[in-house]
């Protein structure tokens, strides 16, 4: 697996999916026609334009990650009671065709993580067969570990005293003033064989943090999945539907809510500002992510957490600049006159 | 040479008639719209030509600029669609006039500059309308070429640079426009890759950008490394200079880009943007780096943001890197009643923070009973959490109670809380081990086991104090081997570095059932796990403190059962292996007292119990065991023997230690009733005693 972490890494792989398809290999090529035939299989109905132009479609793989219909269908067994059981097919294909090493199938597994995660996280306390669920979280996350060699991501914290690429610093370079703070954004990672349960919140972030680190490869559908999970996860009824459902709904009671450990929350804040403040133009997304954005803010109000409060908040205002009607004036546009002159 | 007629608020509108002008020469254009209007460009074109005596790129120029003036973005793009650029750019590059050798030759240079700069700006604007006009109709990856062709274009007629006082103002505005838009359309379209170097390129090169447009573009770009989920890796190292900060992520670049607009606000040199401070708040958050948050807080202006804005951030900020205190006081000032007393999310956060601390908590009651006044309207939903903070800071209250009467109606009380929250907040589940925590505190066992166990079903056993807790609940219940079955489960859900609690608890439950051996037997695996762990990771390494077990107290913990086990020797060694790990330590000092007392050396002992209390006036096991050393001195250390009884039960009121001491001192003293009463209770407690204290886990 290691072979392929390197070329997975975002900076290497194709910037263009959305606009060109890479060159594929025959290798991966005959990876993706075999995870294609197995996913038909196990599908009721497959679109017929993935599975009969294999030879004709340049980059089928692409077309599989991006096929509302496939889409659609996944979700809807991922969905089902029983659905991450160990002898589940479905999360049989998934964890093969993740641990096929192709890079562009590995995207195609990771679109689905939103679901899984969802549904693993809330089912926990049910006591349900997880063995599938659980299989394809260890697989992203070993893949996570043996990527990062096992160690932290730390980030320098930037201090203005030092002079940088973007500024110059007036002060003489003092050493005790200019010292880098350094800060830990992701433990160091050890491997795991399975998931316990103390560890479930760590392996499933890990999983969440690849998926950020791709997430400019996802569908919108998939990161839409990924803000309506926020909502069920934060447990937080919106003001008013709160009533209603209290009175319908079993003693009140919300289900879905689950502990959101810092390890947790911090990959799910930044999947969120990207969901949120990546494009605005998005409106379905956007409106997802802001509905998200304010269960987990509600929420961290309830855990009084002023990590989230902080981060949360600021998304909210942040948001609400977004959706209101931008009154600069665009500094790009040449000025009006009616004297036009060369 | 350009006189801009400022009709911005009439526009477009009909009424007004345009005007061009060049060579001194200026015309109405309705005749040219009129060609325009009917498609006629080559018409259009040569009536510009001979009104104003103007070439053919000249005169397209000018018509594809009033056609985008009059908003016709289709016809503006026909008519730069019709003009090679690409070969005008050609003839204005300056290898033509001169040779690079001939660079020092700067009065010619300037020459071919002030020549030069007049054509070039007339064909970089043609290219630049030429993008905006792709750009509005939604042709946003071509309009990007045409941009950037704007900027390759002019490093190719400029390569020498542009010096600043020549800069030409036409000029000046569309390389400043254009440097602003190409990574906006690169983004536009998708093209994350290319909007990073475009930024890069804005940002690094020598553009000439007045302060505002530079802002506008680093905060741009620090959005673009933040959201836009694509790693922009280190810039080149072209760029680096030595001793210079160099990002190597996307949250540093992005974090470093921010500080710098914030810094530029507070020199005065930008307009005041809240979203800077926004981004930022966010992206500082995120990687737990509040108390940098805080910094910037604090070095903004006064008059920005209000006052208790401000207090309450900051005290977010602190509070959220652990610096409760700091926080609090914030707090006080936010929540003056001079002040915003009322606001709920501060009340919430300082009544939180005084229920971690006894001696805080009578003031965190005040708060959580003002917040759950306030609690009403759209913040109903609050109501819950402000009840929990209630419970706790009652519960806590206990702690420092002066009085039984005192300490149990605050104990009711604070479960009545802690329960009203959890009928508001059923699924909460913080809010069920708090409440089981109180149960237990309480010595209502039953609803304690309940607690914990609801706990570990709806976390999935995935929070290790839950497993702690139900042990620990069956430890007070005398059910060890039951204790002993839940610690092993835990033991299998944990990984390896995060068995030291478990591991010593495991030890502890066998010390009750006796098996001294294997109590041994666990700590040495514990020890062993410690030091693999130290070898591991390395000593300087900064590891996450709490839920670890240190070194210390494993030997310490040996100390104490060897000592027990009166194997004085045994007990010394280990004594001396915590010693050298930390040397002022209560618990170490009264375990030597109590091997002083095996030894029979008194007054040693006694010394240690002093010493300990020195350190730590309220150590209560030190407090009983000075007592019981005093009651064996005779019917005159009596008097002070209860009265550090009666201090030690009013610190820990279940300690059954504490009451069998005292009802020796009564049977001493000769007062059977009252004797008989603390036996009584002690017997009691010992039914219910667990084997680490219940807020050991809190």
């Amino acid at each position: 697996m290691s072979d392929h972490s390197e070329s997975t890494t975002p900076s290497s792989t194709s910037t263009r999916t959305t606009e060109h398809a890479p060159s594929i290999s025959s290798d991966s090529l005959s990876k993706t026609k075999s995870a294609i035939e197995s996913l038909s299989a196990i599908l009721s109905s497959f679109p017929s334009n993935l599975s009969f132009s294999i030879s004709s479609n340049p980059n089928p793989a692409f077309s599989l990650l991006h096929d509302p219909q496939v889409a659609s269908q996944v979700s809807s067994l991922l969905r089902e009671p029983n659905s991450g059981a160990g002898d589940n097919n479905l999360c049989r294909w998934l964890y093969d065709t993740f641990q096929s090493g192709d890079p562009n199938l590995q995207l195609i597994v990771l679109r689905f993580l939103p679901i899984i995660v969802g549904i693993y996280l809330s089912r926990v306390a049910l006591r349900k067969p997880l063995a599938g669920f659980e299989a394809v979280l260890l697989a992203l996350y070993a893949h996570e570990t043996t990527s990062r060699a096992g160690q932290p991501i730390t980030m320098n914290v930037p201090n203005l005293s030092l002079p940088s690429v973007y500024h110059e610093a007036k002060a003489p370079i003092n050493n005790n003033s200019t010292e880098l703070n350094l800060a830990v954004i992701s433990p160091s990672l050890e491997p795991h064989g399975t998931v316990r349960s103390t560890r479930r919140a760590r392996i499933v972030g890990v999983a969440l943090e690849l998926y950020h680190s791709k997430i400019y490869h996802m569908p919108v559908g998939s990161k839409i999945d990924f803000c309506d999970f926020c909502v069920v996860w934060a447990g937080q009824d919106n003001n008013d539907d709160r009533d209603l459902n209290k009175e319908s709904g079993s003693n009140g009671r919300k289900e879905g809510r689950i502990p959101l450990p810092w390890e947790l929350l911090q990959p799910v804040l930044r999947i969120l500002g990207h969901c949120l403040m990546g494009n605005t133009k998005n409106k379905e997304l956007f409106d997802a992510a802001w509905a998200a954005c304010n269960s987990l803010y509600a929420r961290s109000m309830h855990d009084i957490n002023p990590k989230a409060l902080l981060a949360t908040g600021s998304l909210l205002k942040l948001g609400k600049k977004a959706m209101e009607p931008s009154e600069d004036l665009d500094p790009t546009e040449i000025r009006k006159s009616n004297v036009l002159v060369i | 040479m350009e006189l801009w007629g400022d009709h911005s608020d009439v526009e477009s509108d009909s009424e007004w008639v345009r005007e061009v002008s060049a060579n001194g020469v200026s015309m109405k254009t309705t005749e040219v719209e009129a060609k325009l209007d009917q498609g006629n460009i080559q018409e259009a074109e040569a009536s510009l030509r001979e009104g104003l005596s103007l070439n053919f790129e000249e005169a397209r120029s000018l018509l594809g600029k009033l056609e985008y003036q009059r908003g016709n973005v289709e016809g503006a793009l026909r008519v730069f669609e019709g003009i090679d650029l690409q070969a005008a750019i050609q003839r204005l590059q300056p290898s033509l006039a001169e040779k690079p050798s001939s660079r020092r030759g700067r009065f010619r240079t300037e020459s071919v500059h002030a020549v030069s700069q007049h054509a070039a700006s007339l064909v970089l604007e043609a290219i630049y309308l030429k993008a905006k006009s792709l750009q509005k109709l939604g042709r946003v990856s071509e309009a990007a070429h045409e941009c950037k062709s704007v900027l390759d274009a002019l490093e190719k007629i400029f390569y020498q640079g542009i010096p600043d006082v020549q800069v030409d103002n036409k000029l000046q505005e569309i390389v400043t426009q254009a440097v602003e838009l190409l990574p906006d359309l690169w983004k536009q379209a998708g093209f994350y890759h290319e909007a990073i170097a475009a930024y890069r390129r804005a940002l690094l090169s020598q553009w000439n950008l007045d302060n505002d447009c530079c802002a506008r573009i680093q905060k741009g770009y620090a959005v673009l490394l933040l959201y836009g989920g694509v790693e922009a890796g280190p810039p080149s190292l072209a760029v680096q200079i030595d001793g210079s900060y160099v990002p190597k992520n996307n949250l540093e670049e992005a974090i470093l880009l921010l500080m710098i607009l914030m810094r530029k606000f507070i020199l005065g040199k930008t307009q005041w943007d809240p979203s800077v401070m926004d981004h930022l708040t966010f992206a500082l958050s995120v990687c737990s780096q509040t108390p940098v948050l805080a910094k910037q807080l604090e070095e903004i202006m006064p008059g920005v943001y209000h006052r208790v804005d401000r207090w309450n951030s900051l005290a977010l900020c602190y509070s959220g890197a652990g610096q409760n205190k700091a926080a609090l006081n914030l707090l006080r000032k936010s929540l003056h009643k001079h002040e915003r007393p009322d606001d709920i999310i501060a009340l919430l956060l300082a009544a939180k923070i005084c229920s971690e601390d006894s001696h805080l908590a009578a003031e965190g009651v005040g708060y959580a009973r003002r917040a759950i006044n306030h609690a009403h309207g759209i913040d109903e939903h609050l109501k819950g959490v402000g009840l929990r903070t209630l419970g706790l800071c009652l519960g806590k209250q206990t702690k420092v109670s002066s009085s039984d009467f005192e300490r149990s109606c605050l104990q009711s009380e604070a479960l009545k809380s802690l329960e009203g929250a959890i009928s508001l907040e059923p699924n909460n589940t913080d809010l069920i081990f708090e409440l089981g925590v109180q149960y237990a505190e309480h010595r209502n066992l039953t609803a304690a086991l309940r607690c914990a166990k609801q706990f570990i079903d709806e976390t999935g056993g995935s929070i290790l104090k839950g497993w702690r807790f139900l042990a620990l609940v069956l430890s007070a219940q005398q059910r060890f081997s039951e204790a002993e079955v839940v610690t092993d489960a835990a033991l299998d859900e944990t990984a390896k570095w995060d068995q030291g609690p478990l591991l010593r608890l495991k030890a502890k439950l066998k010390f009750s059932q006796s098996l001294h051996m294997d109590a041994i037997e666990t700590y040495r695996y514990l020890l062993a796990l410690v030091q693999a762990q130290r070898k591991s990771f390395g000593p300087p390494r900064i590891q996450v403190v709490d839920d670890k077990v240190n070194e210390f107290e494993i030997w310490h913990g040996l100390a104490k059962l060897y000592s027990s086990l009166s194997h004085w020797k045994d007990a010394e060694i280990c004594l001396g292996k915590a010693r050298e790990l930390k040397q002022y330590s209560v618990e170490a000092l009264h375990t030597e007292g109590v091997i002083f007392e095996g030894h029979g050396q008194f007054q040693e002992a006694f010394a240690a119990y002093n010493n300990a209390l020195l350190l730590e006036p309220c150590h209560v096991p030190c407090k009983i065991l000075i007592s019981a050393l005093l009651s064996k001195r005779g019917l005159k250390a009596l008097p002070v023997a209860r009265s550090l009884l009666s201090d030690a039960l009013r610190i820990d009121p279940t300690n059954r230690m504490a009451w069998y001491y005292l009802g020796m001192v009564h049977k001493d003293d000769g007062r059977k009733a009252d004797a008989a009463d603390c036996f009584q209770a002690a017997s009691m407690l010992e039914e219910s005693d667990p084997i680490e204290s219940f807020d050991s886990i809190l």
